[in-house]
């Protein structure tokens, strides 16, 4: 459906993107992960057509937005990190600007859209009075409008608070169950992505570092922050599960094993347990990993 | 249609925004100053000194459509060309500033599509800007002195002089001469569109566009350049007032309004240019 080629891409000398390829099936979520400054933007920019590519090429369903960007870009939909609309236009108003771009303004289509995403009470009102919840609410009507079949979606829950994020995970997921709409994700968070992502490329530096199904990337052992008394005891317990642990702080225990059990170990061993919370995977723990497993590819 | 659906998008963007106001009220503030100015005494012996020195009647021309035409000639050149350069230098370079440009490169527009239809847009208000100071003028110089009377047209510098003593015979003429002004006004709606094309804020669009012109204008004025005047900017732009003569010399203005069209063309075609080969990051 989406298919990245050998994109490259310099700003003043400097690369911006270095060779970087992959692939969206129909009905997929793809997340594109990676710091800012990764590349994560101007791969989006390149798939739209607002940023050139120096070589490689972008096509939607066969047809290149390098060649053909009009009609390539005819079942696209996108929404960027704080979109800008007009402010001293309605909601309303700002979708029939908009949406006119691509053609007939349908207005009971755009009435359901605006109904789905909840925005029915304040559409008439002017999109300064907007909270950024509600902005990207407007934002994903009019990238649904008119009937998209793959949405773009630049870092869009950034700024959101975590109800916003959650009704906005929801939504998509919901997209994908019942329209089958294949999505392209970009994200900085390696969480949001492992929730929603059926597949992933990671960019550092305008390189893709990993490219592969979310799956691929659980680790075996999950980690915890660990705060007990008597640590070489706690080892020796943490051990019998074929754990390890970590500056004494932090435990890794199989993916498998119920962390309860530990914890009743602990407690039946008279270890005075403080603290023992999950701790999540960061991007530069997942960059470390992925370096180290080249690292060992290498060495082989 | 679709142009058309486009268009009417960008007008209403184009009129919902306050600063697109901004040149009606400074024009209907002015015209009531002007007429304000007629009604005095003293100006209107000025007027009458003029007229009868040249063997014209005063009541007769002392008239609505005389009023309009001043209006048109002092106020259009150097205020209008303000609105004009305001509106134009807008229109592409506040949309890249504020960002709006990226939800409309999400949709299956070509860049040249969007231009012509903001070129448009600015065609538009330009022409409709002309006819709204011509028809309010006379609305409000009629109001003033009275609907009647004939045209009194004089325009030293472009060596024009012409009087229609009816109504009839003066109003469309006034009319024709409201059209030339706009053909001539959207010379700086384009070079202000060509600037708001490039990589810069749309402040310095309109200022740099706004120098152009009167750098244009007075070098125009310098007396070395008199044999040369006619490849001037602002002097093709003031050809329209050879509409108003008796017998209108339409060589000259075909001439000096294809040297117009030229330059239209060629700046929208360089602003064109340089926005297909811009980056805008998303």
């Amino acid at each position: 459906m989406l298919e990245i080629r050998n994109l490259k891409k310099s700003f003043n000398g400097r690369a911006a993107l270095k060779d970087v390829s992959f692939t969206v099936e129909r009905g997929q979520i793809y997340g594109l992960l990676g710091h800012n400054g990764a590349g994560k933007s101007t791969t989006l920019g390149i798939i739209l057509g607002m940023v050139a590519a120096g070589s490689g090429e972008v096509l939607i369903d066969g047809v290149s937005v390098q060649q053909q960007r009009s009609k390539a870009l005819r079942k696209v939909g996108a929404i960027f990190e704080a979109p800008s609309f007009y402010d001293y236009l309605s909601g309303w108003n700002n979708l029939k600007i908009l949406v006119g771009y691509s053609g007939k303004f349908d207005e009971k289509l755009a009435r359901e859209v605006v109904d789905k995403v909840g925005l029915t009470e304040r559409i008439d009102s002017k999109v300064r009075t907007y909270s950024h919840g509600m902005r990207q609410r407007l934002a994903l009507a009019q990238a649904l409008l008119p009937e998209p079949e793959i949405l773009l979606l630049d870092e869009p829950t950034d700024g959101l608070d975590p109800e916003g994020i959650k009704w906005f995970r929801d939504f998509i997921l919901d997209l994908r169950e019942q329209r089958g709409m294949t999505v392209l994700f970009n994200s900085h968070l390696l969480a949001e992505v492992e929730q929603m992502c059926d597949r992933i490329a990671i960019l550092q530096g305008g390189q893709r570092v990993f490219e592969g199904p979310i799956k691929g990337l659980e680790e075996d052992l999950l980690r915890y922050e660990l705060e007990v008394d008597n640590p070489e005891k706690a080892l020796e317990i943490i051990q019998r599960y074929q754990g390890t642990m970590e500056n004494w702080t932090i435990a890794h225990i199989p993916r498998q094993v119920d962390p309860a059990l530990v914890i009743r170990d602990f407690v039946n061993a008279n270890i005075m347990v403080r603290a023992f919370m999950p701790k999540q995977r960061s991007l530069e723990d997942l960059y470390m990993e992925i370096k180290a497993e080249h690292h060992q590819t290498k060495n082989l | 249609m679709n142009f058309l659906i486009q268009l009417t998008g960008e007008m209403r963007k184009l009129y919902a925004r306050p600063r697109t106001w901004i040149g009606y009220i400074a024009f209907l503030s002015m015209e009531i100053l002007i007429l304000f100015v007629y009604k005095l005494d003293r100006a209107q012996a000025t007027l009458r000194g003029t007229m009868e020195q040249n063997g014209l009647e005063f009541d007769t021309y002392y008239s609505s459509l005389s009023i309009t035409f001043t209006i048109m000639i002092l106020s259009m050149f150097v205020l209008g060309s303000i609105f004009f350069a305001l509106v134009a230098g807008d229109i592409v370079a506040k949309e890249t500033e504020d960002g709006n440009l990226r939800l409309i490169f999400a949709r299956p527009i070509s860049r040249i599509r969007l231009l012509l239809v903001k070129y448009a847009a600015v065609c538009v208000y330009t022409i409709s800007f002309v006819f709204f100071v011509g028809i309010s003028g006379y609305l409000m110089a009629a109001f003033a002195v009275g609907w009647e009377g004939g045209l009194f047209v004089m325009e030293p510098k472009m060596k024009v002089f012409a009087a229609y003593p009816q109504w009839s015979e003066g109003a469309p003429r006034l009319a024709l001469g409201a059209l030339g002004i706009s053909f001539s006004m959207l010379t700086i709606s384009s070079i202000a569109f060509m600037f708001s094309c490039f990589r810069m804020k749309p402040a310095a669009a309109t200022i740099i566009t706004l120098s152009i012109l009167f750098v244009d204008m007075i070098l125009q004025n310098f007396p070395f350049f008199r044999p040369y005047e006619s490849w001037f900017i602002t002097w093709r732009m003031s050809s329209w007032v050879f509409l108003m003569e008796t017998h209108i010399p339409w060589p000259k203005i075909v001439e000096s309004f294809a040297f117009l069209t030229g330059l239209n063309a060629t700046v929208f075609i360089i602003g064109w240019l340089s926005f297909q080969s811009r980056d805008f990051k998303t």
